[in-house]
């Protein structure tokens, strides 16, 4: 498969690539990473999202694009309602509202966290449910579980669980309006009832991590980051109930679309135009699981509170913990974009892409206006994790879209052949990473060499124009899911 | 687990895990596929039989009844903790509903499950053979 090169850090997919391309495709990243798409056969993924019916612009794709099901990760896609543009709860993945949510606090690493690092290692990892299954922080009440699925974060804060700048400095400030508790099914209310408050598995983790340069000062001290300070980094999603609702509507799709005459090169691309009864029940269902993956990240987050108070033996607010940012990399919105020369609202869907407002958008917490929108991107346990703030060209290059992490370069058969768990658990202690995994077995399937190199990843997106690198965070303790 | 002429196999895939099942019948494929499933849940038991529990399933071809029955052979693992399968069998087979059931007991005390979000449509093949033996594949979002 041929790309053509636009610049330095930009690649097209040519239409005619794939049969029934109504767009281009535009992949975003270095030479290397490109070659590394190409052979993992998720550019071909680009060119298929391009021949949704509905589809504008082109269909994109981060730097860090590896192989999915349907929409390959990284893959951002919009559509016009109004040019018979669709949605697809493949384009949304089955983790929907997965994302990141950083805490800040004001301890020093080297004189106030590194001598109790075991300690709160340990804390995190009691306060921390985690692995397959039920047990969640919280359980919840049906009628209680209603809300946190309608108001989101709100709820939360109403049972006094959290502070106000937790709702404030969340994206869409903790609660989608058009959430429809009603659209999600029992079998999904089932599976989240007991999970509100646990990071599940697979690549999750809630990350002690030191600020370990700062990049873009001003941006930085918006945000109240500064170089040797210990902040948090929690990585998860809406857990069984948010996997249940794309489970449904995907399935949905696949027997609503035929009737409809739209046929699709992969069967997981399933989708609907946006004006239809299918779409409409799947937004509400979507938006709702989105409010319970904020609403988990926000209970994590409060046994963080916790874990810290314990170990340093004085209030949270004593410590300076407060929430810098939560921000989702699973998610499909409704937004205005400028396409062609002119305004039109799109479906915009990001697959393991974040949104990254620039500078001046009103949609941002006033707090955040002067610098854009904070972006946080996940290492991969071992390696460095990223704070990043939208740049004011990513509305016009991307639909306001850049990474969301590393992303796969090897599967986990390939990385559990190179190295057992407890031999990757030696080396990162070595390096002076403390670990609690929630098994040794699932480690060595995250261990850092499966992923690209998120370093590459970031500079890329910096090189695009999509977004600015404020500052580079090391891990210090890992709590792994 | 495996017997003669029925069997699975994981397929590798970069971020997720494929699976290849066959057998000398569909409903015997299903169950291969359905065990495969729950082997990388960790969700066996060395149980000989158990509490049984029904399963039903529909789809509009036999690739999306595969998929419905894993999804919901996927929902009754997660949600019955600690609690593994011991056996599988599909009791009823049309090409748009089957009904199976799953006997459940306490599984292998294990950590080692991996979180299993749903089965895909993604790339999924049914091939059924003229002597009524059949094989499939179908990737896991993990």
């Amino acid at each position: 498969m041929d790309v053509e090169r636009i610049d330095a850090f930009s690649w097209r997919v040519p239409v005619g690539t794939v049969d029934g391309m109504r767009v281009p495709g535009i992949v975003f990243g270095t030479e290397a990473l490109i070659r590394q798409a190409v052979d993992d056969r998720a550019v071909l993924q680009v060119a298929n999202v391009a021949t949704l019916p509905g589809i504008v612009g082109a269909s994109m794709a981060m730097p860090d694009i590896h192989w999915g099901y349907g929409f390959p990760i990284g893959g951002v896609a919009a559509f016009d309602a109004a040019a018979g543009g669709v949605i697809s709860p493949g384009g949304v993945g089955f983790d929907i509202a997965c994302g990141v949510r950083l805490i800040r606090t004001d301890l020093a690493w080297e004189t106030e966290v590194r001598p109790k690092i075991h300690e709160l290692v340990a804390a995190l990892g009691r306060e921390t449910p985690r692995g397959t299954g039920t047990g969640g922080r919280l359980r919840l009440s049906r009628a209680a579980l209603l809300r946190v699925l309608r108001d989101g974060v709100r709820s939360l804060l109403e049972r006094g669980i959290g502070e106000d700048t937790d709702m404030r400095l969340c994206e869409d400030e903790g609660v989608l309006a058009d959430a429809a508790p009603e659209e999600v099914s029992e079998r999904a209310l089932i599976r989240g009832a007991g999970q509100l408050g646990s990071l599940g598995a697979g690549n999750h983790f809630c990350e002690v991590q030191v600020v370990d340069e700062v990049l873009e000062p001003v941006a930085a001290n918006v945000m109240g980051l500064f170089a040797g300070q210990v902040v948090v980094m929690i990585h998860c999603g809406s857990r069984g109930l948010g996997h249940q609702v794309c489970t449904d509507h995907v399935a949905s799709m696949d027997r609503v679309m035929r009737p409809l005459g739209i046929e699709v090169p992969d069967r997981q691309l399933a989708c609907v135009p946006l004006g239809h009864e299918a779409a409409r029940r799947y937004l509400g269902a979507m938006n709702a699981a989105a409010n319970f993956a904020r609403a988990n990240r926000h209970v994590l987050g409060d046994g963080v509170r916790v874990a810290f108070e314990e170990v340093f033996g004085r209030s949270a607010r004593d410590i300076g913990i407060r929430l810098v940012y939560d921000v989702a990399h699973n998610l499909a919105k409704m937004e205005e974009h400028e396409v062609e020369g002119r305004r039109r609202m799109l479906c915009v869907h990001r697959k393991g892409a974040t949104r990254a407002l620039g500078p001046g958008e009103p949609s941002l917490p006033e707090d955040y206006r002067s610098i854009g929108q904070p972006v946080l991107i996940p290492g991969s346990m071992g390696t460095a994790s990223y704070v990043l703030v939208g740049a004011a060209g990513a509305a016009a290059r991307s639909f306001a879209s850049t990474c969301h992490g590393a992303g796969r370069s090897l599967s986990r058969t390939q990385a559990k052949r190179r190295i057992d768990g407890h031999e990757l658990a030696r080396q990162l202690e070595e390096q002076g990473i403390v670990l609690a995994p929630a098994s040794w077995k699932l480690l060595a399937e995250e261990a850092p060499f499966a992923y690209k190199d998120v370093s590459e990843v970031v500079r890329a997106c910096e090189g695009a124009g999509l977004t600015r690198t404020v500052a580079r965070l090391r891990p210090v303790g890992v709590v792994k899911g | 687990m495996v017997q003669r002429g029925a069997g699975f196999a994981f397929v590798d895939h970069t971020a997720d895990i494929g699976v290849h099942a066959w057998g000398t019948s569909v409903g015997e494929t299903f169950e291969q596929a359905g065990l495969a499933l729950a082997t990388l849940m960790g969700a066996t038991s060395p149980a000989a039989s158990g509490r049984p529990h029904v399963i039903r399933a529909e789809g509009p071809d036999l690739g999306g009844l595969l998929v419905a029955f894993l999804n919901e052979l996927v929902f009754v693992c997660e949600t019955a903790d600690g609690v593994g399968v011991a056996a599988l069998r599909v009791t009823h087979l049309e090409p748009r509903w089957l009904e199976a059931v799953v006997h459940l007991a306490q599984a292998v005390p294990a950590a080692d499950g991996l979180a299993v979000k749903a089965a895909t449509y993604h790339r999924l093949h049914v091939v059924e053979h003229e002597d009524g033996s059949a094989e499939v594949r179908v990737f896991l979002d993990v």
